[in-house]
C-alpha cells in the first residue's frame, strides 16, 4: 500500500479539492473535521507519486449502538485514477485501523441501489453483504442498500442476514475493483455535524 | 455544589426540558413565554438568566443579551449560595461566545473553579475556555491541576499538547519541552501508558528535542506494543533512525517496509536518502506549506566517491528487481517507477546514463502509458532532462505507440498520455503551426472516433476521450496566441461548449472557458461556467482564484460582492468555531491532532488571499458608493475610517502569509492571476513548468495587500482635506486642510510610493512628466491604478496648487483616452484587457477624485441660504482654486463621456452583426490552414452520428449543441458587461454635472 497514508489535517485542502474533480459531495467542511479529529486513524488518503492527494476514505466508528462498528462515509478517487486499485487499497487500510485499533465487530455503508460498480467492488472485491435496504435513503428518493462485512473471528451470526462465513483477505494483493464513490446520505451527515 | 440528580442549575429538569425544546425548534417566543413564568419562580437563579441571555442572542437582540447575561454574571459572583454548575457555565459560555466575548465566558469559569477547588468538571469547562481563547500557558496550567486532582493520562497528555503548541506557535523556549519529557517520565514510572496517541506524543516530543536515541529506544520497549499496525511502526523506527543518522540501520528497515507494501514511494524515497546518507529528503518531507508538495526533489552526492556511489545504487537495483518480481502480477507502479528513480540519481550524479533513463521511461510508458496518471507519474523525471532529450523522448513516444496496435482504449490512452507529456516538456510550443493544427484536427477525429465507447457509461462517469478536448483547446489557445487569429479561441470555445453538453461535470472543460471568456471579457459567462463549479467551504480558498482577480477588475459589483462575503463568511466562521473543534480533539485523546489544527488554523488565518480580500471587500464598498459623499463617509465610519487598515499595512511587512491557492488546476497561459501570456507576444516567452508559481508572487502580493489597504485611510484624510481647503484658501490663502490632517496623508503617500518602488519626489515627477508626454504611460507598468491613486491623493494633500490639479487632469485625459484611441472600433474579444483599465481608472482614482471634488463644492457651499447670498457668493470666484475644480469638473465631464460614447457606439452594434462576425471568423478555408477545422469535424461527426452509435444520451446531447446558441451567449455577456460600465460612466458624469451646476452657484 502507497501512497495510502493516514490524513493529517493539512490534507484537507487537497482532499477537498479532489472533490471538485471527482464528484461534488455536499460535506461541510466542519464534518471532515469532525471525523479527523475524533477518529484519525480512520482516515486514509491515497497520495501520488509526486504527492498529490488523488483519492481518500472517510470514515467513523458508530459510538452510540451496542456493537461497535465502524462506518464508511465517503470514499473518492480522482478519475484520472480509477481502475488502480486504489479504492480498494483505501477500504483495506480504513477497515484493517477499525478491526485492529478499534477492535470493531463490522464495518457497514450505505450504497445506491443502482450503483452497480460500487455494489461490485463492495460485494465481490470486499467482500460486504447486505444487510438491509433503507428505503428512500437518498435526497433524491433513491433506496440504499445497508451493506455490512464482519471482521476474522468477530462474526455474528444473529446479526448477518445471511450468516454465511466470509473469507477476505487483506492487503497484499491489489485487486483491480473499480473505484466508485459511494455517496451517504445528506440527511445522516447533518445530523453527524452537529452532534457533540 | 448544587448540581443534583434531576437538578438543572437548581431548576427541576422538567421546567427546563420545554424551554430548550422550544430554543431547539427555533420558536423563542414561546421559549421566553415559558421562561418569564420560570422567572416569575426563580428570579435569582444564573440558570434561568442564561437561558434568557441565550433566547435574546437567538432572536438576534445582541445587547438585551448581554446585559441579562452580565446580571447572571453578577448573580454567580455576588451570592455565595449561588447555584454555581457546569450546565449554567456552559449555557453562559455558549451566550458569551457568540457575542465574542470569550473572556467573560472565561472568567465565570475561572471564579467558579477558585470557589470549588475540587470539580473536575468545571476545570474541564475552563480548560476548555482556554483552548478556545488558544491560551496555551493557562491551558497548560489548568491540566496540570486536573493531573494533579485525579492522576489521569489523557490530563498529562493535555498539558503536554499545550506545552508543544506553547513552543510551536508562541515560539516559547523549548526548554518547556524538556518539562513536559519530565513529566510523561514520571507518568511512565509510575503508571506506565496506555495510548497509542500517548505514545506518538512522547515520540515527537523526543524528535522535537532531537534526542532519537532516546525516541527509538521508546520505541522499542514495551510501549513499542501501543502500536498495532507493523508497517506505521517500522515508518517511525525508519524515520527516527535517519534522523540519528544511523543510515545503515534505516536503510535495513526500510527495506522491511518496501516488502511489506512495495508501493510506498515515500519510503522508498527515504530509503534512498539513507542509503546515499543524504538529508536533503527532509526537507522536501518538511515543506507542508503548499497544497501539491514540489515534485523536485534535491540530491546531494559530493560526499560520495564514485565508486561508493556505484556498489549502492546496485544494492538499491537489486531491490527494485526483488520488489518488480515479487508484484508481477499485480498493476503496482511504485516498483517501477523506482526503477526510473534510480536511472535519475545515476543520470544526476554525472554517469551520461540519458539512453538508460529515456529507456526506462519507455519501459514505464509501454505498461502504463495508456493510464490518465502516466503524465503526472513522470513528470518530475522529465524535468531533470536538457530540451532535446526533452524533444527525442517524445519521438520515441510516438513511434513505440504507433507499433503497437492495442486495443482502442489501450490506443486512446497513449495517444492521449503523449500529448500530456508534449505539454508539460513544453514541447508542444516549439512545433509549427501546421503541425500543431493538424494535430488538433487529428485529436478531435479520435475523439469522435471513440464516442461510441461511452455510449453505456454512467453520465457521472469520466468518458474515454474525455481529456481529448481540453488538449485541442490548448492547442487552438495557443495558435491564436501565435497568430492572433481569433477564429482559433473562437474554435476552443465551440469544442469546450460541445464536450460540456456532453458531459456538464467535466471541471476542466468549465475551467478552460471560465479564463477564455474573461480574457474575451464575456466575464458574465465566465462567472456562470465558475458558479457551474459549485465551489463551496475550503473550496472558496484553495479555488476561487480562478476568477477572483478577473471580478476585481470588473463592473460586475453584484456578483463580486458575494463571491467576497461567502469567501469571508466561510474563512470567518471558519475561525472562529474551529476551537470548539479542537476540544473534540482532546476529548477523543487524539493529541497529535490537536497540534495540527491549530497549525491548520494558523494557516487559513495567514491566508494572503483572506488578507487581500478583507480589504477589497471594503474597497467595493467604498467604490460603490463614491457618488455620494454622505454615503461615502458613512462606510468609511463603519471602517473606523480606515485606521484597522492602515496598521494592517504596517504589519505586513513582517508577517508571514501562506498561500493556499491550487494553482495546477490552472490552464497553461495562465499560471497564477497576475500572469496572462496571451496579453504578451509568443515570442517573449519562454516556457517554465507550473510549479511553485506562488514562491514568486509572495513579494508583489504582500506590497499589493500593503498598497491597498491605505487606501481607504488616505480617502478619508483626502476628503478631511478638502473639506477646509476651499474656505481657506480664499481667506488665508494658505496650503489647505489642517496641518494633522495633511502630515498624515503625507506620511500614507510616502509609505505607498514606497510600495510602488519609488520615492514620494520620484513619484511626483513620474507622474508630471507622464501628464505632459514627455514619457509614455508604459512605464507605470501593471501598477497603473495604483499610480494613478497616488496622483489624487498627491492633489487631495496640496488642494491649492493649480498646477497639480492640472497634472491629474492631465494625466486622467492622457491615460483614458490614449487607450480610447488604441482600441479604436475593435471589439471587445480583442482590447478587454484595455476595457479592464478603464474601468479600474474610472471606480477607482477618478471615483475618489470626485469625492475629493464633492468635499471642496461642499464646503464652498453655504449651509444656510442665507449665507449663501450674503458672504460667499461673490467671493468665491475669484479664488484660483476654486476655478481649479471648476476646470478638474470640466476636464473629467468630457473625459468621462468620452468613454461612454465608445461603450455606446460598442452596445449600438447591432447583437445580430455580432454574432455573424464571431461566427464568420470560424469558416474553415477548405485548402489552407487556418481556425474552422476542428470544428468543421466535430460538425460532420455531429450530422452523421446515429444513435445507434453513440447511445441516446450523448446522441441527444449532440443534437441540441449548437454553435450559434453558445457564440449569441458570449456575445450577450460582453453587451451585459459593456452596459454595467456604461452605467458606472453615467452615474459619474451625472454626478460631475450635478456639481458643476453647483459650481455655478458659487
Amino acid at each position: 500500500m502507497v501512497c495510502i497514508r493516514r490524513a493529517t489535517v493539512d490534507d484537507l485542502l487537497a482532499m477537498q479539492a479532489c472533490n471538485l474533480m471527482c464528484l461534488p459531495e455536499n460535506y461541510q467542511m466542519k464534518y471532515y473535521l469532525y471525523h479527523i479529529l475524533s477518529w484519525p486513524q480512520l482516515l486514509y488518503v491515497a497520495e501520488d507519486y509526486n504527492g498529490r492527494i488523488v483519492g481518500y476514505v472517510l470514515a467513523k466508528m458508530d459510538e452510540e449502538s451496542n456493537e461497535c462498528h465502524g462506518h464508511i462515509t465517503s470514499l473518492a478517487v480522482l478519475r484520472t485514477h480509477r481502475k488502480l486499485g486504489l479504492a480498494t487499497k483505501l477500504m483495506t487500510a480504513a477497515q484493517a485501523a477499525m478491526d485492529q485499533v478499534y477492535e470493531a465487530e463490522y464495518v457497514s455503508l450505505h450504497v445506491r441501489r443502482s450503483n452497480r460498480a460500487a455494489f461490485h467492488l463492495y460485494n465481490e472485491t470486499l467482500g460486504y453483504e447486505i444487510h438491509d435496504v433503507e428505503a428512500k435513503y437518498y435526497a433524491d428518493g433513491e433506496d440504499a442498500y445497508d451493506m455490512r462485512k464482519y471482521f476474522k473471528g468477530k462474526q455474528n451470526h444473529q446479526h448477518s442476514s445471511h450468516g454465511g462465513h466470509h473469507h477476505h483477505h487483506h492487503g497484499g494483493g491489489c485487486c483491480s475493483g473499480d473505484a466508485v464513490v459511494v455517496e451517504t446520505a445528506q440527511a445522516e451527515d447533518a445530523k453527524a455535524t452537529t452532534s457533540k | 455544589m448544587a448540581s443534583k440528580f434531576g437538578l438543572a442549575g437548581g431548576i427541576p429538569e422538567r421546567r427546563v426540558r420545554p424551554i430548550w425544546d422550544a430554543i431547539d425548534s427555533r420558536q423563542f417566543k414561546n421559549a421566553l413565554k415559558l421562561l418569564t413564568s420560570l422567572l416569575s419562580k426563580y428570579p435569582k437563579s444564573p440558570y434561568a438568566l442564561a437561558l434568557k441571555a441565550l433566547i435574546h442572542e437567538r432572536m438576534g437582540k445582541p445587547d438585551e443579551a448581554l446585559a441579562v447575561c452580565l446580571d447572571a454574571k453578577d448573580l454567580l459572583y455576588k451570592d455565595d449560595s449561588s447555584l454555581m454548575d457546569d450546565l449554567t457555565l456552559s449555557t453562559l459560555q455558549i451566550v458569551f461566545q457568540r457575542l465574542d466575548h470569550l473572556d467573560l465566558a472565561t472568567s465565570c469559569y475561572a471564579h467558579a473553579c477558585g470557589r470549588f477547588p475540587n470539580n473536575l468538571e468545571l476545570m474541564m469547562g475552563l480548560f476548555n475556555c482556554y483552548v478556545r481563547e488558544y491560551s496555551f500557558v493557562k491551558q497548560q496550567q489548568t491540566a496540570i491541576k486536573m493531573y494533579k486532582l485525579a492522576g489521569e493520562e489523557r490530563f498529562l497528555l493535555w498539558a503536554v499538547c499545550s506545552i508543544q503548541l506553547q513552543v510551536l506557535c508562541d515560539k516559547s523556549g523549548e526548554k518547556l519541552l524538556l518539562l513536559a519529557e519530565g513529566l510523561l517520565k514520571k507518568h511512565i514510572a509510575s503508571h506506565s501508558m496506555h495510548e497509542p496517541e500517548a505514545l506518538m506524543v512522547y515520540i515527537s516530543l523526543l524528535e522535537q528535542q532531537s534526542k532519537y536515541n532516546d525516541a527509538l529506544e521508546v520505541l522499542s520497549g514495551n510501549l513499542g506494543s501501543l502500536l498495532v499496525i507493523e508497517v506505521d511502526k517500522l515508518r517511525i523506527q525508519g524515520r527516527l533512525l535517519a534522523r540519528a543518522r544511523d543510515y545503515s540501520a534505516a536503510v535495513d528497515v526500510y527495506k522491511k517496509v518496501l516488502e511489506l507494501s512495495p508501493d510506498d514511494w515515500e519510503c522508498f524515497l527515504q530509503y534512498l536518502g539513507c542509503l546515499f546518507e543524504d538529508d536533503s529528503m527532509w526537507k522536501f518531507f518538511d515543506d507542508i506549506d503548499q497544497i501539491h508538495p514540489t515534485k523536485h526533489i534535491e540530491c546531494k552526492f559530493s560526499h560520495l566517491t564514485e565508486e561508493m556511489f556505484d556498489s549502492r545504487i546496485s544494492s538499491a537495483s537489486e531491490l527494485v528487481q526483488k520488489l518488480q518480481r515479487d508484484t508481477e502480477n499485480s498493476n503496482l507502479r511504485g516498483p517501477h517507477l523506482a526503477e526510473i528513480e534510480i536511472e535519475k540519481r545515476k543520470f544526476l550524479f554525472g554517469k551520461k546514463n540519458d539512453r538508460e533513463l529515456l529507456k526506462s521511461l519507455l519501459q514505464y510508458f509501454l505498461k502504463f502509458g495508456h493510464l490518465a496518471c502516466y503524465a503526472s507519474d513522470v513528470e518530475a523525471f522529465l524535468q531533470v532532462l536538457p530540451p532535446h532529450k526533452k524533444a527525442e523522448f517524445v519521438g520515441m513516444l510516438v513511434k513505440n505507440s504507433d507499433s503497437v496496435s492495442a486495443s482502442a482504449t489501450i490506443e486512446l490512452g497513449q495517444t492521449t498520455t503523449i500529448l500530456k507529456v508534449q505539454e508539460l516538456t513544453g514541447n508542444i510550443f516549439e512545433l509549427p503551426l501546421g503541425e500543431i493544427e493538424a494535430s488538433a484536427v487529428k485529436l478531435a477525429k479520435l475523439y469522435c472516433q471513440n464516442l461510441p465507447l461511452s455510449k453505456d457509461l454512467d453520465p457521472q462517469e469520466s468518458m474515454f476521450g474525455e481529456e481529448l478536448l481540453s488538449l485541442i483547446s490548448n492547442m487552438l489557445v495557443q495558435l491564436f496566441w501565435r497568430t492572433r487569429h481569433f477564429g482559433y479561441l473562437a474554435e476552443a470555445i465551440m469544442v469546450l461548449e460541445l464536450g460540456l453538453t456532453i458531459r456538464g461535470h467535466v471541471w476542466q472543460y468549465k475551467i478552460l472557458l471560465l479564463h477564455i471568456y474573461s480574457y474575451i471579457g464575456a466575464l458574465p459567462l465566465a462567472f456562470e461556467r465558475y458558479k457551474a463549479l459549485d465551489v463551496k467551504n475550503i473550496l472558496t480558498e484553495t479555488v476561487s482564484h480562478h476568477i477572483l482577480h478577473q471580478m476585481l477588475e470588473s463592473p460586475m459589483w453584484v456578483d463580486l460582492s458575494n463571491l467576497l462575503q461567502d469567501y469571508l463568511k466561510f474563512m470567518d466562521d471558519h475561525l472562529k468555531e474551529s476551537a470548539d473543534l479542537t476540544f473534540l480533539a482532546y476529548r477523543h485523546r487524539n493529541y497529535s491532532k490537536v497540534i495540527e489544527f491549530v497549525l491548520f488554523k494558523e494557516r487559513l488565518q495567514q491566508s494572503n488571499q483572506y488578507e487581500a480580500a478583507r480589504v477589497e471587500a471594503s474597497l467595493l464598498q467604498l467604490k460603490q458608493n463614491a457618488d455620494s459623499i454622505e454615503e461615502e463617509e458613512r462606510v468609511l465610519e463603519n471602517l473606523k475610517s480606515g485606521v484597522q487598515f492602515v496598521d494592517l499595512s504596517k504589519e505586513m511587512g513582517s508577517r508571514t502569509l501562506r498561500f493556499n491557492e491550487d494553482m495546477q488546476t490552472r490552464p497553461w497561459w495562465t499560471p497564477c492571476p497576475e500572469k496572462n501570456y496571451l496579453l504578451g507576444s509568443f515570442e517573449e516567452f519562454s516556457y517554465c513548468p507550473k510549479e511553485n508559481v506562488n514562491k514568486d508572487r509572495e513579494e508583489n502580493v504582500r506590497r499589493a495587500i500593503q498598497r491597498k489597504s491605505l487606501v481607504p485611510r488616505m480617502i478619508y484624510l483626502s476628503i478631511q482635506c478638502s473639506a477646509t481647503a476651499l474656505k481657506e484658501s480664499v481667506e488665508t490663502n494658505g496650503s489647505g486642510g489642517d496641518v494633522k490632517t495633511c502630515g498624515e496623508l503625507k506620511s500614507l503617500l510616502e509609505e505607498y510610493t514606497k510600495m510602488l518602488g519609488s520615492s514620494f519626489s520620484d513619484a511626483v515627477g513620474m507622474i508630471t512628466e507622464i501628464s505632459q508626454g514627455a514619457r509614455t504611460s508604459e512605464s507605470l507598468g501593471s501598477d497603473l491604478v495604483d499610480w494613478l491613486n497616488f496622483a489624487v491623493f498627491w492633489n487631495a494633500w496640496s488642494l491649492s496648487s493649480q498646477e497639480h490639479w492640472h497634472v491629474l487632469n492631465l494625466l486622467f485625459e492622457r491615460l483614458i483616452l490614449d487607450r480610447i484611441k488604441s482600441m479604436g472600433s475593435s471589439d471587445m474579444s480583442s482590447c478587454y484587457s484595455d476595457v479592464q483599465v478603464l474601468v479600474q481608472i474610472i471606480t477607482e482614482p477618478l471615483g475618489w477624485h470626485c469625492l475629493v471634488i464633492q468635499a471642496c463644492t461642499r464646503s464652498s457651499l453655504p449651509t444656510g441660504k442665507k449665507k449663501k447670498k450674503a458672504q460667499h457668493s461673490d467671493h468665491l470666484p475669484s479664488s484660483p482654486m476654486t476655478q481649479a475644480v471648476k476646470d478638474s469638473i470640466h476636464s473629467l465631464c468630457s473625459t468621462v463621456q468620452e468613454v461612454s460614447t465608445w461603450l455606446t457606439n460598442q452596445i449600438n452594434n447591432p447583437e445580430d452583426a455580432q454574432v455573424e462576425k464571431f461566427l464568420s471568423t470560424l469558416k474553415r478555408n477548405e485548402d489552407a490552414g487556418g481556425p474552422g477545422h476542428v470544428l468543421w469535424v466535430l460538425e460532420s461527426f455531429i450530422a452523421s452520428s446515429e444513435e445507434s452509435e453513440v447511445g441516446s444520451r450523448i446522441f441527444e446531447a449532440l443534437k441540441t449543441w449548437s454553435k450559434a446558441d453558445s457564440t449569441r451567449k458570449t456575445v450577450t455577456a460582453q453587451q451585459k458587461l459593456l452596459r454595467e460600465f456604461l452605467q458606472i460612466c453615467e452615474s459619474k458624469r451625472e454626478l460631475l454635472e450635478k456639481l458643476k451646476q453647483q459650481m455655478t452657484h458659487v
